[in-house]
């Protein structure tokens, strides 16, 4: 009587993962802010950014805080979604727009990262 | 005994059933969340769209950034700020709510919330202008 027409997914994990990535997101979001807010002009001419973006490992706190802010936000869309009766064509039809649209976005965010070149 | 008719959430009329229902401190920190949380994603769009002359070099970054140099954007910035506070400190709020047993305690957290948010909203307001703010009063 009751089956499973479009997916065995429960959400429990990404209920876990929406929790620990928010948590960290606050943190990312802290030294966010510090970085950005701490003087007038902290960190937004290009000489800045370029700056930051000589050492790799600040690229990579950059690429994970747009990584985890990417997979937040669309995964949180879709949990408002989820709230919701859908038939199943429908569910999978906005599943699949919000994956193309978040890895879309992941690539676009990547790519400015990886532009800045490295100056020696 | 009679038979209690259950009343299920009608979706079709989903704008009316949502503003009949009654609403306690949780129901509008989940309806802000959410709106601060659709705000949130349409703002990440955004950030990634302003930075993306980074890709064109710095004439074209700084031609960009000009335009949010504006004591307007400044002011909106703030109001930005605002929205992820309360989308930060709402969520912490719900982790402990799953967590650490806040169900007994989540009216408090949620003052807690608001409370902690104007404080900072504040912080960060002084912290924004506060050039603009001492040139008043010299």
């Amino acid at each position: 009587m009751y089956k499973y027409k479009a997916s065995k997914e429960t959400g429990a994990k990404s209920w876990v993962f929406q929790r620990i990535t928010g948590l960290a997101l606050v943190v990312f979001m802290i030294g966010h802010y510090i970085l950005m807010h701490y003087q007038p002009e902290s960190g937004k001419t290009y000489e800045a950014v370029l700056y930051r973006m000589q050492f790799s490992w600040y690229r990579i706190i950059d690429l994970t805080f747009v990584t985890l802010g990417i997979y937040h936000g669309f995964n949180g869309l879709w949990g408002i979604f989820r709230d919701y009766d859908m038939k199943p064509w429908l569910k999978i039809t906005i599943i699949s727009i919000i994956l193309i649209a978040g890895l879309a976005f992941l690539v676009w965010g990547y790519n400015i990262i990886f532009s800045i070149p490295y100056i020696n | 005994m009679e038979e209690k008719k259950i009343k299920f959430f009608e979706q079709k009329n989903w704008i009316k059933e949502n503003l009949s229902y009654y609403k306690d401190s949780g129901s509008w920190a989940w309806i802000y969340h959410r709106i601060s949380g659709i705000a949130l994603l349409l703002y990440i769009f955004m950030h990634i769209w302003s930075l993306s002359p980074l890709t064109s070099g710095k004439e074209a970054f700084e031609h960009k950034m000009a335009m949010y140099s504006t004591p307007v954007f400044s002011v909106i910035e703030w109001l930005l700020f605002a929205i992820v506070l309360f989308h930060s400190l709402n969520g912490i709020r719900i982790v402990l709510v799953d967590w650490a047993d806040g169900a007994r305690y989540h009216k408090k957290l949620y003052k807690l919330t608001w409370i902690v948010g104007i404080v900072l909203f504040l912080a960060m307001g002084f912290v924004m202008f506060s050039h603009e703010i001492f040139k008043l009063f010299r």
